[in-house]
């Protein structure tokens, strides 16, 4: 393959070095914070992530103190609630998703031969989200008005009647800004995999870690959003009294568990997949060969991508739903287990067949497959039915989860951060100190619980803050308490090594496991534009094939070693062969991110102490500036407003019709239509089950107004689409006037919705029917509002010579917001206008 | 039209798409039914919701099957990257197929909405 601009500079690569840092290094003092590099984030990212592991760390050592020993005071009931709730949210919400997301921020660029993640401001704008939520969520601790109605808030445990105070309120506030976070990072995972791999790395020899990221990123997007749906109605529910989870309203509480569920099972899969991903990077290093099976691989990772949306009823079998439903559950929790199995047996076998170094990444793996394999039995076992019966709610299940979890997410994390230690600080561990830590935890992790099966089988329920003695079960908790401090111990010496090797660590050589990928060829610890020039790869194990390689990188030898232009570049690539097709440019270091994070902080503050005026005020500063940011792009001054570019090189992004800010609008909308699907599911589920469901006779919206606004919407959408056939075919003539059609006709038809909504005289904290339907109106509302503002900003971004048949590309993006329009607008017309008129009560 | 052709990485999540789809379609299809007419218990699992639960399985299956069979003819006419997109999409549509069979067998047997 000819690659593109492959003919080598000659450079002084010292130079090239420095000029590449102006661009793109990193400030320091208070504009640290403007930072939007993804090795820095990503590093932000995993340490905040550990301060939460070590906060959530404390809590399960609190639980396990209280449960040693039979009749314990040493905490209150109400604190015991608080305490376990807050355990579970934090390990799983703050801790395993953030942390392994952030190994992905930082790695994903660096393996697929990129200079960053697609979207900098976007990791930035994610990052603060997860910080500033962590920090509210975590103080509702220090408070004491932490949630207690367990880490899934089943209503109507977690509904005002039952909890009255702020906990819950926290919980769904926090986790639904922390959410933000994972969506933001799984959007652009996607992008930065899909459209920004070097030259020549086609789909089939990407690196299995970035298969495994990209499936567990297309997962958050679809995952999260049936979360954040029951969120917001569950805090509306709390905040108005809208009844959607109580049964004398005409809601259901079980709507909740579907809802939370739906993302609740994905989220196990959320967090194995990544944690496979090291395993799967590491076994064959480690074993000096190829994987076994990469094909195989790769299609166990979309089979576990896809079945596992499919297992989220089997953690309701006790609510009474028919045995057909539990057996199809059933059946698809087994099924599960044959990709699960596929990727075992994939690392067995090059094990196998390779020369295993027992280093110390190693031991971590072993200890990896050893539980999850164990954790993944059990697991087929709850998945039977009339078993699940007998332990569930016992300690059975926390025994299971603990194997899966830990055991197959932690051990390969540590696995993980042993493995790219070096990389990370240009240093190595202490081997006797890992090896003691490591010995420390799989022993005290098993002692914990792997006896807690047995508590559970001999009927100890979750969620119990005390025990009678006599029960039978003091020595099986004894016993788990005394072996989660051995746990804790190891845990605290491998914190100490991590944390000692940066002063004591042997200076690491370069690439010192022999590895096979492209992140071994930056410098250690890495630069901040990650490659001094782009190379052409077109191997699975581009080091192992050529091991100069990172030497003829550095020294500017490849793609893209260019740094006149002042702009960050790096590759836009085709999603499937991996040819060039054009130049992306990044944007720079920012404020924004950090603004709207902090305005978004301040909305979520006024939520919980119930000033809505306030509330409202700061959603709408969030919104200026993320407005703002999304100004400066394209042909703006502070983006790329010189479009030069070498000759031979592809166009800028932002000259093209194709550019990666029109995929992460794509991936976007998948998320949002997986919130919208959730709605719809919320619907028809409360219109078909709850008891006491009322239809309303004459059906409050009316049709013509309603079809008036969809005839409105479908011609914004037919005058974007004219505009952008334009634009393909380098035309501009009135376009700035065609904007400002397309936004008339979207406010037109916000105007009719409005007028229907008002006509319609809705009762939505008396009855859940007016309450489903008034949050269907409110999101086709947000959503018509928001095209019709992108679309006046592209009018004027017409008029600053920003947007035009020079730089086409934004209105691309934002026509496809408005197909996005179309279609959910003409489905809530069928969903609450037109059904209930032809199907009725 | 390149989508179509087997070679197309798209067919890598066609396949288990068609199997999310029947799940969602059997069980809503389910739950529906047993909320507006639930058929008497005394049949059993001899029921129309049953027979059309199963017809609709087999027919799932027998179509995933046939793109299955159309990845592997496809694969052998091609190499590199085509063919492991083939092989692989082929790979993907038989488990689904074998998803959709395995996970709908208890339609045979089990009554619908008890």
């Amino acid at each position: 393959m000819k690659s593109v601009n492959q003919e080598a500079v000659e450079q002084d690569p010292q130079q090239l070095h420095e000029d590449l840092h102006d661009i793109w290094g990193n400030p320091k003092g208070l504009k640290a914070l403007t930072i939007v590099n993804h090795t820095t984030l990503g590093l932000r990212f995993m340490i905040t992530g550990m301060v939460f592991f070590l906060i959530g760390g404390i809590l399960a050592m609190l639980v396990r103190t209280q449960l040693a020993m039979p009749d314990q005071d040493f905490m209150s009931p109400e604190i015991y609630n608080q305490v376990t709730t807050m355990h579970g949210t934090v390990m799983m919400f703050l801790f395993a998703i953030p942390m392994l997301e952030g190994l992905a921020i930082y790695l994903i660029p660096k393996m697929i031969g990129a200079r960053d993640l697609v979207c900098p401001r976007l990791t930035s704008l994610g990052y603060f989200c997860y910080l500033f939520g962590g920090i509210i969520l975590t103080s509702s601790l220090i408070i004491e008005m932490a949630p207690s109605s367990g880490w899934f808030m089943y209503t109507p445990l977690s509904s005002k009647e039952f909890a009255p105070d702020l906990g819950s309120d926290f919980w769904l506030l926090g986790i639904t800004f922390v959410e933000i976070s994972a969506l933001s990072a799984g959007v652009e995972l996607v992008v930065s995999i899909l459209r920004t791999r070097t030259q020549g790395m086609a789909l089939h020899k990407m690196p299995l870690f970035a298969w495994y990221i990209l499936a567990m990123a297309l997962m958050i997007v679809v995952g999260f959003p049936p979360l954040i749906l029951g969120s917001v109605l569950l805090e509306l529910e709390r905040a108005v009294g809208m009844p959607f989870f109580q049964i004398a309203g005409g809601g259901d509480p079980v709507l909740w568990q579907h809802l939370f569920w739906l993302f609740g099972h994905p989220e196990v899969y959320i967090i194995f997949l990544p944690a496979a991903g090291i395993v799967s990077t590491l076994i064959p290093v480690f074993a000096g060969r190829p994987i076994v099976g990469y094909g195989w691989v790769v299609a166990a990772i979309t089979i576990m991508g896809f079945i596992s949306f499919g297992l989220w009823v089997h953690h309701m079998f006790t609510i009474g739903i028919p045995q057909l439903a539990q057996a199809f559950f059933s059946a698809a929790s087994m099924l599960v287990a044959v990709p699960t199995a596929i990727q075992v047996f994939v690392w067995i076998a090059t094990l196998w067949l390779g020369k295993p170094k027992m280093k110390l990444p190693m031991l971590w793996v072993m200890g990896f497959l050893i539980i999850f394999v164990c954790g993944g039995l059990t697991g087929v076992m709850l998945a039977l039915v009339p078993f699940n019966w007998q332990v569930h709610d016992t300690h059975f299940v926390v025994a299971h989860m603990h194997y899966v979890l830990v055991g197959g997410m932690f051990f390969p994390l540590i696995a993980g951060l042993y493995y790219w230690l070096p990389l990370f600080s240009g240093r190595m561990p202490s081997e006797n100190l890992g090896r003691w830590g490591f010995w420390l935890t799989f022993l005290g992790f098993n002692g914990t619980f792997l006896i807690m099966h047995w508590t559970g089988l001999l009927g100890m329920p979750r969620r119990i803050y005390t025990y009678e003695a006599g029960s039978g079960w003091e020595i099986f908790n004894l016993l788990s308490s005394i072996s989660s401090f051995v746990l804790s111990a190891g845990i605290a010496m491998v914190l100490l090594d991590i944390a000692l090797h940066f002063r004591f660590g042997k200076p690491a050589k370069h690439n010192p496991w022999n590895a096979d990928t492209l992140e071994w060829a930056n410098t250690m610890p890495p630069s901040a534009y990650n490659f001094v020039s782009l190379p052409s790869v077109e191997t699975r194990h581009p080091l192992w094939d050529d091991p100069n390689l990172p030497h003829t990188m550095a020294e500017g030898k490849h793609s893209l070693a260019v740094a006149s232009h002042g702009r960050r570049e790096m590759w836009g690539t085709d999603p499937i062969t991996g040819k060039v097709r054009e130049i992306i440019h990044l944007p720079g270091n920012s404020w924004w991110p950090l603004f709207a994070a902090a305005a978004l902080a301040v909305v979520c503050l006024s939520l919980l102490t119930k000033v809505y005026v306030l509330a409202g005020v700061f959603v709408m500063i969030a919104g200026i500036f993320l407005l703002r940011w999304s100004w400066e792009n394209g042909a703006h001054p502070k983006a790329a407003p010189d479009a030069g570019v070498k000759p031979g090189d592809p166009p800028l992004h932002s000259r093209t019709m194709d550019g990666p800010g029109l995929w992460a609008m794509g991936v976007f909308l998948i998320a949002n239509g997986s919130f919208y699907l959730s709605y719809l599911f919320g619907w028809f589920y409360l219109w078909t089950v709850s008891p006491e469901w009322q239809m309303p006779e004459t059906p409050p919206l009316s049709l013509i107004i309603m079809g008036a606004a969809g005839v409105a919407v479908l011609a914004g959408c037919g005058v974007m689409e004219k505009l952008v056939r334009g634009l393909r075919q380098q035309r501009d003539a009135g376009l700035g006037a065609g904007f400002y059609l397309a936004a008339a006709l979207g406010a037109l038809q916000v105007g009719l919705m409005g007028w229907a909504l008002w006509q319609a005289e809705l009762a939505p904290t008396q009855t859940s029917h007016d309450a489903v339907m008034l949050v269907g109106l409110v999101y086709a509302l947000f959503h018509g509002g928001l095209a019709v503002v992108l679309t006046v900003l592209q009018g004027l971004r017409v008029g600053y010579g920003y947007v035009g048949a020079h730089a086409p590309f934004e209105p691309g993006v934002v026509a496809l917001l408005w197909r996005y329009n179309v279609v959910t607008f003409g489905l809530l017309i069928g969903a609450l206008a037109v059904l209930p008129r032809v199907l009725g009560g | 039209m390149e989508r179509l052709n087997f070679t197309h990485p798209i067919h890598l999540i066609v396949g288990l798409t068609l199997w999310s789809v029947w799940f969602v379609a059997v069980y809503s299809g389910l739950s529906v039914a047993c909320a507006v007419n639930p058929p008497s218990p005394e049949a059993r699992s001899l029921t129309l919701l049953n027979a059309g639960l199963g017809g609709f399985t087999l027919l799932c299956a027998a179509g995933l099957v046939l793109l299955a069979w159309g990845c592997c003819r496809t694969a052998k006419q091609h190499q590199g990257r085509q063919r492991f997109h083939a092989v692989v999409s082929g790979w993907l549509y038989l488990f689904s197929a074998f998803g959709v069979a395995f996970a709908g067998l208890p339609i045979i047997g089990v009554p619908p909405c008890l």
